[in-house]
């Protein structure tokens, strides 16, 4: 058990430290999610927008530039989270494989990454929620935190997936911008009314506007759409899952995903590969 | 044991047997197929064709320098202490002191020069003491010192019971091998007698 504590601590330790000394990411943090909140604060006119909320059924009127601050903290949250986990994964591949090939568990390593994950997504998600409730009291703001931090969740999880799928940076960094401009722009009541198009649904971070939104401006809270969230994070952790397997696999103890009677390219079956392990 | 890249066939029957207290050496030009030879070894990659025994833990240092940048040396050696599940890092510390790395212990790695980083990268694939050691192109980026200083390293091991194989594409180091051999057209031949 103390050795199970000592490599996820290890490992925890260090996965932080990365984090931490990501200068790009700690100055968004600092410095983009006060400010794009703030700006769509003082910038957007703050007369009422009607729409129907999907999740409750509901006809809301908010100010447009308060939910225009939801909106735009959601897109905040997840395109820097996404940002942080696409940097130490896409950057990280290798030293990961050399580290499970050195005998470190991959679990380990995993529930590590998943820990500063957790952590990461908690702070920006408060943080983000902090900063909405200088400009105007939203009615349940524990509630929003939590919607955010599920988008945040979501998007580290996507951003795992791009760095491990992705062989160039700017690729990665394209796919997320791309994804969260898509994602939340088409959610956004201010440009689609509260679009009545099932689609929506389908969005990475359908849960989280639907559970922001409520939570900025009603008193119920929609549990299903947060449920959908977990999902979403779920399905693109599992990817994220699948990929690292396969990028930190040890080819002396692994068998092939799929035994194929002879080798690519020859026409006649052959001796398949073999191989034995030891320690290293 | 054979390999390819699609069409491409690098190794078309290599049989290799490295034996304990012997410091071996492959040569070839580029492109031969050397570190494909070195990852199926080190279990990077999984040959298409062929078996592998090893006999004893081994060390690996890849001919890229895999280290991670946000991280000083002392943290690579504690992640690496825990993963090996060594219980003290002196065969680390006695590594690091003969290549001169341990001056630059608490340094960040993405912040030390190109040799010093190679050091690390090298001194990670040696710092469990293992029985057999596959080192890729180990002295790229290294000063003349610590070119020597590597291969004092390499014979003290080998001296010590340990299997050497060193990957490159150079055949200077001939005269400080017990054996060498020469990979070309995906097949090893006996020698070096391959252009410097």
């Amino acid at each position: 058990m103390r050795r199970h504590l000592r490599l996820f601590l290890t490992a925890a330790r260090f996965d932080l430290i990365e984090h931490a000394r990501n200068r790009l990411a700690t100055v968004l943090v600092a410095l983009f999610i006060p400010s794009w909140i703030s700006l769509a604060h003082a910038v957007i006119p703050s007369r009422t927008v009607t729409f129907r909320l999907r999740a409750t059924g509901r006809l809301l009127e908010p100010a447009g530039n308060q939910i225009t601050q939801i909106t735009g903290a959601i897109n905040a949250v997840t395109l820097i989270t996404g940002f942080m986990m696409f940097a130490v994964t896409f950057n990280g591949g290798r030293f990961d494989r050399r580290l499970a090939m050195a005998g470190y568990p991959r679990v380990h390593l995993v529930l590590a990454k998943t820990t500063s994950l957790t952590l990461a997504s908690a702070t920006i998600a408060a943080y983000a929620t902090a900063v909405i409730h200088i400009a105007w009291s939203p009615r349940q703001p524990v509630a929003l935190a939590a919607a955010l931090f599920c988008g945040a969740m979501t998007y580290g999880a996507l951003g795992v997936v791009f760095g491990s799928l992705l062989r160039r940076e700017v690729e990665g960094m394209f796919a997320l911008v791309m994804t969260s401009l898509v994602d939340v722009g088409l959610q956004s009541p201010l440009a689609s009314g509260g679009t009545g198009s099932a689609a929506v649904r389908l969005l990475p971070t359908y849960g989280t506007m639907q559970a922001a939104t409520a939570a900025g401006f009603t008193r119920t809270l929609p549990p299903g759409e947060l449920a959908v969230q977990i999902l979403w994070f779920a399905g693109a952790a599992l990817l994220g899952l699948l990929a690292f397997h396969r990028r930190t696999r040890d080819a002396l103890t692994a068998r092939p995903a799929v035994r194929l009677p002879w080798p690519p390219g020859r026409r006649q079956p052959v001796r398949p590969a073999r191989a034995t392990s030891a320690p290293r | 044991m054979r390999h390819a890249y699609g069409r491409r066939e690098v190794l078309r029957g290599v049989d290799l047997l490295l034996r304990p207290g012997v410091l071996a050496g492959i040569v070839g030009e580029n492109g031969a197929g050397k570190s494909t030879l070195l990852k199926i070894l080190s279990g990077e990659l999984r040959p298409q064709r062929g078996t592998l025994r090893h006999a004893g833990r081994f060390g690996y240092c890849p001919q890229d320098v895999v280290i991670n940048d946000a991280l000083t040396v002392r943290q690579h050696l504690e992640f690496f202490r825990v993963a090996r599940g060594l219980p003290d890092l002196r065969h680390a510390g006695d590594v690091m002191d003969a290549l001169r790395l341990t001056e630059y212990a608490d340094e960040r790695a993405g912040l030390l020069s190109g040799g010093t980083r190679q050091k690390l990268n090298l001194t990670l694939a040696l710092m469990h003491d293992p029985q057999v050691l596959l080192l890729d192109e180990p002295y790229q980026g290294f000063d003349w010192d610590t070119y020597q200083r590597f291969w004092d390293l390499a014979a003290r091991l080998r001296d010590a019971g340990r299997s050497v194989l060193v990957v490159s594409h150079l055949a200077y180091d001939a005269d400080r091998l017990d054996e060498s051999w020469r990979l070309q057209d995906g097949v090893l031949h006996p020698g070096t007698a391959v252009p410097a």
